[in-house]
């Protein structure tokens, strides 16, 4: 493999990296699929772009105001939808977050239509190819997003091991009833996890839009990242990190030695020999098969 | 005469709104005492427990019928989170710990809310002082934990959410004779040091009754018999029916033993 | 949670005198309709009847036998390929390609049921929407290979002289294919086949316990449902003349799901509801928008995805038992019953 593959392996690892982050924070703490996450992460990209517009020579200020609309959304998304479903079945709530998907998709035509959009035009950026290593040269935006994604980790790493907030919300992942009882509120818990995870998908939609654009097939790249939490064992930040550079690597080798047209499905192919080989994945453990 | 901490009047809980689990079970805990619920397996002791807990969401069960007073304040239905701030904590009978965390970090878990700084650094050192045990066992994971020291783990987070009345689900079980004799001891004197009271729930009723004050007989969901442990250890049903359940007899129903008048099943 | 009751009202649907003469009615309105709708009308009953096929097969895996497959779209395109492929690439004719969709269907039931064998709930759907993107790929793959990337043309069905395309005749064809899935629907439900698939969606650790060979009932949901579908599939390419991959998305699957959700669960005249119910919902949409400011009336489709959304929500929020559990529930102030069917746990 060529030194440029690699270095398209590690971009697009990053990417379903960051966008994994989500997945895994709301499925431990709160056990459920969020399967509106790759619409969530479209809308922190629209995000960007109704901030862009509004502060165009001010691109640091732009991306702080759409991060944080991002952090609301996902609280919001928990107190006014989510929280009825706490304590029902998990399956009716993973196919409400599809609905949910599917209303932020209809929403984010009729608010911004099916134009493309480009952010990085909107601050007169010109994203310049960025020379890592001899022969080797991926887009600044893309830079950006291999540092940040691995910012995020270690911050949400160092949040979850080290401080209170982060050892309450592992406990009500472990055992809610027994974490309600020992006087964490659970809404609370539960609405943080929500705002984190589309905080993190914010960012990635950011990036991603910096670096290609906004459109609303943008939210396939969320479905496309599910495998690489699912790899790693949906509940593990460090198997999802495992588990993206397996799916990325897989996919980039599928594209470059065989068909272009496989980008698309070879997440899932991978999803399917690790369902069929270990199903609870790298990290996770055998009794995740049995909660749902 | 003063006021019971704890008065539980006519409680009846069903399951899934259909099975009744308690049909009016009514008691009282008076502050400072320690009260044993006794009973077999399916005698609806956990029930009643998690009734005042508030865990009872667990398997879909509701409060029907009846009131659960707590200081006065009715406390039936409300959820675990309300019911630890005002001071009522359980450590129930499965999943006491928090297995993927330390030792230390399920004790921080506990200590989050209710008490200011200087009453968590008490509470700490005082759990250290019931369970010296714990200080070296700091840094393991308590899913790898033997029983005894789990269920210090769960006694000691328990102490730490600052309790008024502590609830304890089945204290002996799964624990050898020896542990479970050094475990009612510390119970006794966590009782004495922080002043608080118990309600403890024991299919072993040899165990409760060493460390009561006072006791209480369910079976079927009904509290069949109640009195001061003294009493209790002597009555020969209590002895018959359950002192011998550590060595494996064969239980049979106080029912069998007092014929009494038939009542309709739930 | 149990249908037990909706399994005695079906026995008493045709058993008690008053049944009988409702069915009657229904079905002298059925054959009467043709007759006096309009194009539209009649081109809508005709979306929802060959919907209601791919409903009542989505509803025998999931509602009954409690199954998860987010895969429908995939076997209605799987269906749907193999009249385009065959058609295009040797010409068959219907008695050709039907039964051949019915095998490939029945083939691929077994492919997305072998994951249920060791998963369940969750990862089930999980693993056949894997399955899904890979029949989409394959589908897309046959299409930029053979340079028809809008999609495969396909002419009616005919036997002898006679071409099936007249909206009227598509009726009557659609009718009895749905009466025949409604009738398989029914029966499995009663047979022992029926009552294992209820026990393995209650628990089917109890099941295997009862000696109910888990592995195999399994399978036969899947591929039983797979092959309805796989049908549904093939009609469709044949009414509509054309196939292409764009049509199988995940949205559409979505939409069968709501339909067994919005209908009720685990309900047979639910799968029929929801199948109603999903099909006319986006002209009832479009009928509204043409209210609405101009900027919202052009991009309809989107509308119509956004008020799509918000129904599935309020319907899995607010009514779990679907359109069947709201007429339950109002019908009995009438006759005193009380039956509750939901999302199985």
């Amino acid at each position: 493999m060529s030194l440029q593959l690699v270095a398209n392996v590690v971009v697009l690892t990053a990417i379903y990296a960051l966008v994994s982050t989500g997945y895994v924070l709301v499925y431990r703490v709160s056990r459920v699929l969020n399967l509106a996450h790759g619409e969530l992460m479209m809308v922190g990209a629209y995000l960007l772009v109704a901030t862009a517009g509004m502060f165009s020579g001010d691109p640091l200020l732009a991306l702080l105001l759409a991060a944080i609309c991002g952090l609301v959304m996902g609280i919001v998304v928990y107190v006014v939808l989510m929280r009825w479903m706490t304590g029902e079945a998990v399956l009716a709530a993973v196919l409400i977050t599809i609905a949910l998907g599917i209303l932020l998709r209809g929403l984010s035509i009729l608010i911004w239509t099916t134009q493309q959009f480009y952010p990085a035009a909107i601050f007169g950026w010109h994203n310049p190819p960025v020379k890592v290593a001899p022969g080797v040269q991926i887009s600044a935006a893309s830079l950006a997003m291999v540092v940040l994604t691995i910012v995020v980790y270690g911050g949400l790493f160092i949040f979850l091991q080290f401080t209170r907030w982060g050892v309450r919300m592992r406990a009500a992942g472990q055992n809610p009833l027994l974490a309600e009882q020992r006087g964490i509120r659970l809404h609370g818990v539960y609405a943080f996890a929500w705002g984190l995870s589309t905080f993190t998908a914010a960012l990635a939609g950011m990036l991603l839009a910096l670096d290609s654009g906004v459109e609303s097939t943008m939210a396939t790249i969320g479905l496309k990242a599910f495998p690489a939490a699912l790899v790693g064992g949906l509940d593990s930040l460090l198997g999802a990190a495992i588990g993206s550079a397996i799916v990325a690597a897989a996919e980039i080798a599928a594209i470059q030695y065989v068909n272009p047209l496989l980008s698309d499905v070879v997440p899932f192919v991978v999803l399917l020999i690790v369902l069929a080989i270990r199903p609870w994945g790298l990290f996770g453990s055998r009794e995740q098969l049995d909660r749902v | 005469m003063t006021e019971p901490l704890l008065a539980v009047d006519d409680l009846q809980v069903a399951y899934h709104r259909v099975a009744v689990a308690l049909h009016g079970v009514s008691l009282r805990v008076m502050p400072q005492t320690i009260v044993a619920l006794l009973g077999n397996n399916g005698a609806g002791k956990t029930t009643t427990l998690r009734a005042i807990s508030g865990f009872i969401g667990l398997d879909d069960a509701r409060v029907t019928a009846g009131s659960i007073r707590f200081a006065g304040q009715r406390i039936e239905n409300r959820p675990p989170h309300a019911n630890t701030a005002r001071g009522v904590v359980l450590v129930p009978e499965r999943d006491k710990v928090f297995p993927n965390l330390t030792v230390a970090e399920n004790l921080t878990v506990a200590a989050s809310s209710r008490a200011r700084a200087a009453e968590r650094r008490n509470l700490e050192a005082l759990v250290f002082q019931f369970f010296p045990a714990l200080a070296d066992l700091r840094p393991r994971l308590a899913g790898l934990l033997s029983g005894g020291e789990r269920q210090m783990l769960a006694l000691g987070s328990a102490v730490l959410c600052n309790p008024e009345l502590l609830l304890v689900d089945e204290l002996s079980l799964g624990l050898a004779p020896v542990v479970v004799e050094d475990l009612t001891r510390r119970l006794s004197s966590i009782r004495r040091e922080l002043s608080i009271t118990i309600l403890l729930v024991e299919q072993n009723a040899g165990v409760a009754l060493t460390v009561a004050d006072y006791g209480y007989l369910l079976e079927n969901g009904r509290v069949v018999l109640e009195g001061d442990a003294s009493q209790l250890r002597g009555r020969r049903e209590i002895q018959e029916a359950y002192l011998g359940q550590v060595s494996g007899e064969e239980r049979r129903s106080y029912r069998a033993l007092r014929p009494a008048p038939e009542r309709p099943h739930g | 949670m149990s249908d037990g009751s909706s399994h005695a009202r079906e026995m008493a649907l045709l058993g008690t005198p008053r049944a009988r003469v409702r069915f009657a009615i229904a079905l002298a309105a059925l054959v009467a309709l043709p007759f006096v709708a309009t194009p539209f009308q009649l081109d809508l009953a005709n979306q929802v009847l060959l919907a209601s096929i791919g409903a009542l097969a989505l509803m025998l895996l999931t509602g009954f036998a409690g199954l998860i497959s987010l895969g429908t779209a995939g076997l209605l395109g799987a269906g749907a390929y193999t009249v385009g492929v065959l058609v295009r690439e040797i010409g068959a004719p219907f008695w050709v390609t039907l039964p051949a969709a019915a095998a490939l269907g029945a083939a691929l039931g077994l492919v997305f049921g072998l994951p249920s064998l060791r998963l369940r709930g969750l990862y089930l759907a999980i693993s056949t929407l894997g399955l899904h993107f890979v029949v989409v790929y394959l589908g897309g793959e046959y299409e930029a290979r053979s340079t028809l990337s809008t999609g495969v043309m396909i002419d009616s069905p005919s036997i002898g002289g006679w071409t099936l395309s007249s909206s009227r005749a598509w009726y009557f064809v659609l009718l009895a294919f749905s009466a025949l899935a409604l009738l398989v629907s029914v029966n499995l439900q009663r047979t022992r086949t029926g009552r294992a698939w209820r026990a393995l969606r209650e628990r089917d650790i109890v099941a295997s316990a009862l000696g109910i060979d888990v592995q195999r009932f399994k399978l036969m949901a899947f591929m039983v449902s797979a092959t309805m579908t796989a049908v549904a599939g093939a009609l469709f390419a044949y009414f509509r003349n054309f196939v292409s991959i764009d049509a199988f998305s995940l949205y559409l699957t979505v939409q069968y799901v709501a339909m067994i959700i919005i209908g009720g669960m685990g309900s047979i005249a639910g799968a029929l509801l929801g199948a109603g119910f999903v099909i006319l919902f986006p002209y009832a949409i479009e009928a509204i928008a043409g209210y609405l400011p101009a900027r919202f009336g052009n991009t309809v489709f989107a509308l119509d995805y956004a008020a799509f959304g918000v129904v599935m929500i309020l319907f899995l929020l607010l009514e779990p038992g679907g359109l069947i559990g709201i007429l339950q529930r109002t019908g009995r102030g009438k006759n005193g019953s009380k039956t509750s069917s939901g999302i199985a746990s």
